[in-house]
């Protein structure tokens, strides 16, 4: 049994010598708020631990854009930004434990508030990458409105480590809303998915809309704006929802709960036409679930020995899924069926890892 | 040479012999798109009815080496859709139409040939409409859109072409037909949606299109005012974007393109003011209130000459005409004019115009401004006369213009592209490892290289490089970046 190497470079040339220097295949770490995502790492001959490659590199309040280190965790970012009043406004479960800048980008990971926000491939506008063979590569910048060249920071979003090491980033902003508001509805996810379209049919602009499987049910609505048009919004949001009340703790923290799941399930991340997803999530037998009404995006906790099915249902409605975690020991499948472009993905795996040295095993058995 | 007969023949036999042009005098209407300046006779132009069709002359493409190139409907500003000498021209007007509109998920799903406008009228019965408005909305096509990953005035708040498409059915070019992209935006695996947008149609053909769509906003505000300088103009961009105001467009225009728009459409703005200001919100009715008293309170502290709101959305319209029909109205006060793109940090947007103006007066010519200045890109229109043998002149002022939005920190394009014209600019933004990477991306969609080749990037070929020169990478020269 060998015993893996852990490096950890602290700046961007010592990621690429530690790239190139460094024999065999490598895996990157960062937090690891999301080590067990996707499929099981094979074994590799070093891990690149990123998370001394931290920091704010420039801030630009004036042009709303941010460039750090992709190890920078995304919370360390927020009492900086929230000085000028703006924030990066991705809301996934895990930032609060830490999950880094470039492993969000990396899992291609997204929270409520991507209703209107989209999600991190909607708000990066540069990377800087190294290759497996030590080439340093930059796309974007630091403009929001850029189409020069190819958008690099699309490859690597979802590439769950596989094409590249992350080095840095650059974000665009947005301002902090002076005020938000989340209604709840106690209702069951059928009603709520009615629910959701009514509001989805008004002129109410939702930033969030999602259904929670806490106690029978929640539907929750957050809608942001300023102090003055906030209340008659909330009242007009009541009108349309025959109730709910402005929740007194904050619903999102249970959001966020339920998204991690609990460590004796699986968790599998699932992407289908809103219309169908409701009943696809019944269908999965999910025992704990948030559900996305308006971005068609949940996440289900499931028996491990449920979850090959559950990616064959996904796929049958049109939809996608990936395993996020499973327990120790337990076997269940990280992928459903390949996507059509299989053949493109090995290509550009070819092109830029030929040897195979990064991220081994995390899309098996696609490639 | 020409493609030899057995070439098409093969096509001929995919296609209707009726959909393959072969005739000189009809080949010569698709030697340009909106750049008209480069011109290249196809040998052929194929006009397929659906996507089958498509994909079996991209096949045909294949088998023989033959590079294609698709097109829209030609009105991209970089010679994107440029033909390729010995090539094909694959054009896409005839798929056209919108296959499903899905009120209830929100999205529609249409056919590359298909308008841009077309998909909001398509949508409108439902309330909804598609978002990104490139000012050429009446006529380029969603396929274009896609290929250029287009912005337009309201990208500002609502983003670009990438942000507003789920998926796209496309044709690579080995003649195989993918799906990038999915359903929502969760996806398995790296995202080759994200990538192919933009990518000017270097990396496959795209025959259908889901795009999401948006819910009418409830309520629209708009303003046009006029300011005593570009810079008092700017300030005010600076103040609503500290304000944490989101506009959902800030346009801005000189006195050169003012004077030409008002010629052109009598839009009712005011001949001679250094600048005006388009301002619009829009949004629920409440915060559109609130944010428009706070947006006109901003306009008279940098003093404001003349505001004008519109009561309707007539009026509401006709200031938009004006706005969008700058480009075109520029041929009223000049015989030829060069359009750039550039982008530039928005807090540098003072320093550059000036810059602008002086690079102007330098070479003797004119420059008219209209831009987005909500989010830095600028549309400088270099204006001249080809016959008073003025063009070598305005071609270098046009590329030196973009190439000082690099410098400062921006970029050659912000939704026209890269295309023919800025090709041989990409190494002043890009190093060449960059470049390399592109490449590799490039080749692995594309391996034999017939896809749109020479567009987007550099090669010795085209820009005539002689290699082994060490260059610095520009980001090391502006001291951002240090070689290892």
């Amino acid at each position: 049994m060998k015993t893996t190497t852990t490096l950890r470079p602290a700046d961007l040339a010592e990621v690429r010598d530690a790239v190139r220097d460094t024999p065999g295949r490598l895996a990157v770490a960062g937090a690891g708020t999301a080590a067990g995502w996707a499929g099981d790492l094979d074994t590799v001959d070093a891990v690149l631990d990123l998370s001394a490659l931290s920091g704010v590199i420039t801030h630009n309040p004036g042009d709303m854009t941010v460039s750090a280190h992709a190890g920078t965790p995304l919370r360390a970012l927020t009492d900086e930004l929230a000085e000028h009043g703006q924030h990066v406004s991705l809301d996934a479960a895990r930032i609060a434990d830490g999950a880094t800048l470039g492993g969000l980008v990396a899992t291609g990971d997204s929270g409520p508030s991507s209703l209107v926000y989209g999600t991190m491939r909607d708000l990066v506008i540069g990377v800087t990458v190294v290759l497996a063979d030590g080439t340093v590569a930059r796309s974007g910048g630091h403009v929001i409105k850029n189409v020069a060249g190819y958008d690099l920071a699309k490859l690597l979003h979802g590439s769950h480590g596989t094409l590249g090491v992350l080095t840095e980033i650059v974000l665009r902003l947005h301002p902090v809303p002076q005020r938000a508001a989340t209604l709840v509805v106690d209702a069951p996810l059928a009603r709520a998915a009615e629910l959701a379209a009514r509001v989805l049919e008004g002129p109410y602009e939702p930033v969030a809309l999602e259904w929670i499987s806490h106690g029978s049910g929640q539907l929750l609505v957050r809608i942001e704006g300023t102090d003055e048009a906030l209340p008659a919004r909330v009242q007009r949001l009541q009108e349309v929802l025959d109730g709910g009340d402005e929740a007194a703790d904050d619903p999102w923290l249970r959001h966020a709960e339920l998204t991690r799941g609990s460590p004796e399930a699986a968790v599998l991340r699932i992407g289908a036409r809103p219309s169908v997803l409701p009943a696809l999530v019944a269908d999965v037998a999910a025992d704990a679930a948030t559900v996305g009404l308006g971005t068609g995006v949940a996440t289900v906790s499931l028996p491990p020995h449920a979850v090959a099915e559950a990616h064959g249902r996904v796929h049958a409605a049109g939809g996608t899924s990936q395993l996020r975690y499973r327990p120790p020991g337990a076997d269940a499948p990280a992928w459903g069926p390949p996507p059509s472009a299989l053949a493109v993905l090995r290509a550009v795996k070819t092109e830029l890892d030929p040897d195979g040295r990064f991220g081994p095993g995390r899309f098996s058995p696609w490639m | 040479m020409a493609l030899d007969d057995r070439v098409r023949t093969a096509f001929t036999r995919v296609l209707d012999p009726k959909d393959v042009l072969s005739d000189p005098v009809k080949c010569r209407a698709y030697e340009c798109d909106g750049l008209t300046g480069y011109r290249v006779r196809p040998d052929l132009v194929l006009l397929p009815r659906d996507a089958e069709q498509v994909a079996a002359a991209v096949r045909v493409c294949h088998e023989f080496g033959v590079p294609f190139v698709a097109r829209g409907a030609g009105t991209g500003l970089s010679g994107g859709a440029l033909p390729v000498a010995d090539g094909v021209v694959i054009s896409l007007a005839r798929l056209k139409k919108v296959l499903a509109v899905d009120p209830v998920n929100r999205r529609a799903v249409v056919q590359p040939g298909v308008t841009n406008l077309e998909i909001t009228a398509a949508a409108a019965p439902h309330g909804l409409y598609y978002a990104p408005d490139p000012s050429s909305q009446q006529v380029c096509t969603i396929g274009g859109n896609v290929a250029e990953n287009s912005g337009g005035a309201h990208c500002l708040k609502y983003g670009f072409t990438t942000n507003h498409v789920l998926s796209c059915e496309v044709v690579l070019p080995d003649g195989s037909v993918v799906t990038l992209g999915t359903d929502t935006a969760e996806q398995a695996g790296p995202d080759l949606r994200g990538v192919f947008l933009g990518s000017e149609g270097t990396l496959g053909i795209t025959t259908s299109v889901t795009v999401r769509l948006l819910r009418t906003p409830e309520s629209v505000r708009t303003l046009l005012a006029d300011f005593p300088s570009v810079a008092s103009a700017g300030d005010v961009v600076s103040d609503i974007v500290s304000a944490g105001i989101v506009p959902a467009a800030v346009e801005m225009m000189d006195t050169l393109a003012i004077e030409a728009a008002e010629e052109a459409v009598h839009a009712g703005y005011t001949v001679g003011v250094p600048a005006a200001l388009v301002v619009e919100l829009d949004g629920p009715v409440e915060e559109c209130d609130a944010q428009f008293e706070l947006v006109k309170a901003i306009c008279e502290k940098h003093g404001c000459t003349r505001l004008h709101i519109a009561g309707s959305p007539e009026e509401r319209a006709k200031i938009w005409k004006g706005r969008k029909a700058a480009f075109a109205a520029v041929g009223r006060i000049s015989p030829d004019y060069f359009v750039q793109d550039g982008v530039v940090p928005r807090t540098r947007l003072a320093e550059v115009l000036d810059r602008i103006a002086g690079m102007g007066t330098d070479a003797g010519l004119r420059v008219a401004n209209v831009f987005h200045a909500g989010d830095g890109n600028l549309h400088p229109l270099v204006l001249y006369s080809a016959a008073a043998g003025e063009t070598e002149r305005a071609e270098r002022l046009s590329g030196e213009i973009a190439e000082l939005c690099v410098e400062m920190g921006g970029s050659l394009s912000g939704e026209h592209g890269i295309g023919t014209d800025k090709a041989c600019s990409m190494p002043k933004m890009f190093g060449e490892e960059d470049l390399a990477t592109m490449h590799r991306v490039r080749h692995a969609f594309d391996p034999d290289g017939i896809c749109n080749p020479g567009k987007v990037l550099p090669t010795p070929r085209l820009c005539g490089e002689r290699p082994g020169k060490y260059k610095p990478h520009p980001l090391e020269e502006t001291g951002a970046i240090e070689r290892l």
